[in-house]
């Protein structure tokens, strides 16, 4: 720990810099409030800006999260703090909260940074590129990704030679070595958590093969194929690299399973498969897509109709859970499951399966809260005290959440979470105002 | 039309099962069986059978049967529904039901019943001894005579009825015309099952339980055999003594090898425990003890001093061969070969 910390003042510090986070940042910054945001990735836009296109308007994803990025970014009540982490926060009292933040060296100047990405070029070390989600690999010193914000290169420490190639091509000498962990102390009045979910990792279900068989994909990965900053320009199979022409969707995993532990409903499964699935039919207009459920949950505005519409386009849906996934020596896949309409076990072969998996929650952030809890629901969400009339109340007063950090939902419904979450926290604010 | 028992989740509970309403109907447990296949659908259609109450419907299916229990599909059920507990407990009602006596649905249901028919059979064999003035001969010549007599009688009016039953509730209310020829053509299904339980081997899970109960079958029918027709307690021949001290060795051993399991709820199977189960591998154990140290105080002349040792295993004897053999888990052993003989029949 550095001896001397330096001082900050906000008037709210934002865990998380994603959809949620982003909107409620924007929204007390746009009513003069001083705003911290801070983030634990490189780039901020969280997982919204690594998706195709977004349920049920097909509209692009990135299209819409880039612009609302660049002005989080460039509005002057907001400070991002990227590679960064809430570590301690303490209620003094009402309206008085202290936090620490610590920063993570990122090895670049980002100020300096033009995201030339020579440093990448000369850099010798590959690894594999976990903004692509394993598909493809990446170089140790890095942008993120195309549409990362800030657009600037990091060092992977970790798995960096020091061979300092990279800094003798930086044309604007911005990579520097000497950079270590930095760490603020925070005054603020408000703190909102908007710190989203987990995927699920289907390791643990072993049965179906994800990991050990080459064509057993996640969504999250086929999101990546199908999104306009794709790596392959295509869609391929990870295991030889042809273009699949059957491919299966396997809903529910890691979702509604008591036996790994998250009983409840993911909420945007059903959607984003069937959504992939539409996109797949004009990716590849010779596939056939197969989707197998439990129960398809079509409930928000316009979603039944986006079901309806998979089906007119031939998406084939199929009731029964697949129980397991065996490999076949050309790499096929055989999916065992019970029709359950007809009542039969049956076995399909597909050249490709991807994995629906389900939202989790992500409760490190509850263990930073110092002198008061912060609540977690029976799912490890954070707990919504007064869920009917204060959606973003938590168990400390002064202490808001947003988006995926409360429950799995949608986009529109962490937009409008992120929203709810500004609105109340305003109030809190205002109170203190008054007084 | 059908006949809907809405009680008949809470008279499945009795007999061991678990919440079968949990089951969202996925079929994820008929998917993981290795065993379920496109004509034989289990176990999910079992449960929904039992959620719906259709009672009439699961009495006359054999699907409990073709279940070998490996636990995989209550491992994998997404709901905790346990799929494999279901077979199970369907596996102790069906018995009940073929029963025609009533005590199998008793005894499976209420251990108070168990218990006290344990203890009157004891107080009996003991009153008995006692009026033998606890001469060792006389007992066991009695006890030799008993056990020929038990499996003459059990068989004769309580097993041979009870498969009957099963025949025409499972093969006879759903195909009339089956000709005669199929069942003996067919014939060989039943010994090969009840000889091998090589459908066991179908299962996921490691071949160590199948050797396992193999061992435990084929020492238990030796056993049976020479006690019973070589007279293992009255023989002088060295080569069948020998041999029943393998057996019921064997059994001992593998036994307790059954018992630590379920100590140790080690495995999907050896997980819940009916106090049927429990009774079962005990007094089998048990048997297989008390036989060998029987025949151990003989061979050291110690028997004469110590008669007490006969009058346990007799206790034991006892109430195996007229509690667990006809009422108990012990009529596995055959409706499971004779369910796999009906399959082959109706086929």
């Amino acid at each position: 720990m550095s001896e001397h910390k330096k001082i900050l003042e906000y008037d709210v510090l934002v865990v998380g810099g994603g959809i949620a986070g982003g909107e409620c940042a924007l929204n007390l910054a746009n009513l003069g409030f001083r705003v911290l945001l801070v983030e634990k990735d490189l780039t901020i836009g969280g997982k919204m800006i690594m998706l195709s296109k977004v349920f049920p308007t097909l509209d692009c994803s990135a299209c819409i999260t880039t612009p609302k990025v660049s002005e989080i970014a460039r509005h002057p009540n907001i400070t991002i703090f990227t590679g960064s982490e809430a570590k301690k926060v303490t209620k003094l009292a009402e309206h008085n909260f202290e936090a620490v933040v610590v920063k993570q060296p990122r090895y670049v100047n980002v100020e300096d940074c033009t995201g030339c990405q020579l440093c990448e070029e000369a850099c010798p070390v590959s690894v594999t590129d976990q903004y692509q989600y394993g598909l493809v690999g990446r170089k140790a010193a890095y942008i993120p990704f195309s549409i990362a914000s800030p657009r600037a290169a990091a060092i992977d420490i970790e798995n960096c030679t020091l061979c300092g190639a990279c800094e003798r091509v930086c044309p604007t000498n911005c990579i520097d070595f000497t950079q270590t962990e930095e760490e603020y102390l925070v005054k603020v009045r408000s703190v909102v958590v908007a710190t989203g979910f987990n995927l699920f990792d289907p390791l643990k279900i072993p049965r179906y093969g994800y990991g050990k068989f080459k064509n057993v994909i996640t969504s999250m990965q086929m999101e990546r194929q199908l999104a306009p900053t794709r790596p392959f320009n295509t869609i391929l199979r990870p295991g030889d690299g042809k273009m699949p022409d059957n491919i299966a969707y396997v809903l529910c995993t890691g979702s509604r399973d008591k036996s790994v532990g998250n009983p409840i409903c993911s909420q945007v499964c059903c959607m984003y498969s069937i959504k992939q699935a539409q996109l797949l039919m004009g990716a590849l207009p010779m596939a056939d897509v197969t989707i197998y459920y439990l129960h398809i949950r079509a409930f928000g505005k316009g979603f039944n109709e986006f079901y309806a519409q998979a089906q007119g386009m031939g998406v084939e849906f199929v009731k029964g859970k697949i129980g397991k996934i065996t490999e076949k020596d050309n790499g096929n896949l055989i999916l065992r499951y019970e029709d359950i309409e007809e009542g039969k076990v049956k076995e399909a072969e597909h050249d490709m399966v991807v994995l629906s998996v389900g939202l989790l929650a992500n409760p490190e952030i509850s263990s930073s809260f110092t002198n008061q809890k912060l609540e977690l629901d029976p799912f490890n969400f954070v707990q919504q005290t007064d869920m009917l009339a204060n959606p973003a109340k938590t168990s400390i007063d002064g202490v808001f959440v947003a988006g995926t950090a409360s429950a799995p939902m949608d986009i529109p419904d962490s937009i409008l979470s992120g929203g709810a979450a500004s609105a109340q926290t305003i109030s809190y604010l205002k109170q203190a105002m008054e007084k | 039309m059908a006949r809907i028992n809405p009680g008949f989740t809470k008279e499945l509970k009795s007999f061991g099962a678990f919440d079968v309403n949990a089951c969202y109907n996925c079929g994820n447990c008929t998917a993981v069986c290795s065993l379920s296949d496109e004509d034989n659908s289990f176990p999910r259609k079992m449960v929904r059978l039992s959620v719906l109450g259709l009672d009439g419907e699961l009495k006359t299916s054999l699907e409990p049967w073709l279940c070998y229990y490996c636990g995989e599909c209550s491992t994998t059920c997404p709901r905790q529904a346990e799929p494999g507990e279901l077979m199970m407990s369907l596996r102790r009602w069906l018995t009940a039901q073929y029963d025609w006596t009533g005590l199998s649905g008793l005894l499976y249901r209420s251990l108070t019943a168990v218990i006290t028919a344990f203890l009157l059979l004891a107080a009996g064999v003991i009153w008995f001894a006692s009026v033998q003035n606890f001469n060792p001969e006389s007992l066991l010549h009695t006890g030799h005579y008993f056990e020929m007599l038990a499996i003459a009688c059990v068989f004769a009016f309580i097993l041979l009825p009870n498969i009957i039953r099963m025949w025409l509730l499972t093969v006879y209310s759903r195909h009339k015309k089956i000709p005669v020829k199929r069942y003996f053509s067919s014939l060989g299904e039943l010994f090969v099952h009840m000889f091998t339980q090589k459908r066991t081997l179908g299962c996921d899970d490691s071949k160590t339980r199948w050797i396992e109960h193999l061992i435990l079958v084929i020492s238990y029918l030796a056993l049976l055999f020479t006690t019973v027709f070589l007279d293992w307690f009255g023989t002088d021949n060295g080569f069948i003594i020998a041999l029943g001290y393998i057996e019921s060795a064997a059994i001992f051993v593998v036994t307790i090898l059954f018992v630590a399991a379920r100590l140790k709820k080690s495995t999907e199977v050896s997980k819940h425990s009916h106090p049927s189960d429990w009774m079962f591998v005990v007094w089998l154990s048990l048997m297989g003890l008390t036989a060998f140290v029987v025949r151990l105080f003989i061979d050291l002349n110690m028997l004469e001093n110590n008669i007490w040792i006969y009058i346990v295993h007799l206790i034991i004897l006892v109430q195996w061969a007229l509690i667990i053999v006809p009422f108990g888990k012990w009529t596995h052993f055959l409706y499971r070969s004779f369910a796999m003989w009906f399959l082959k029949v109706v086929e």
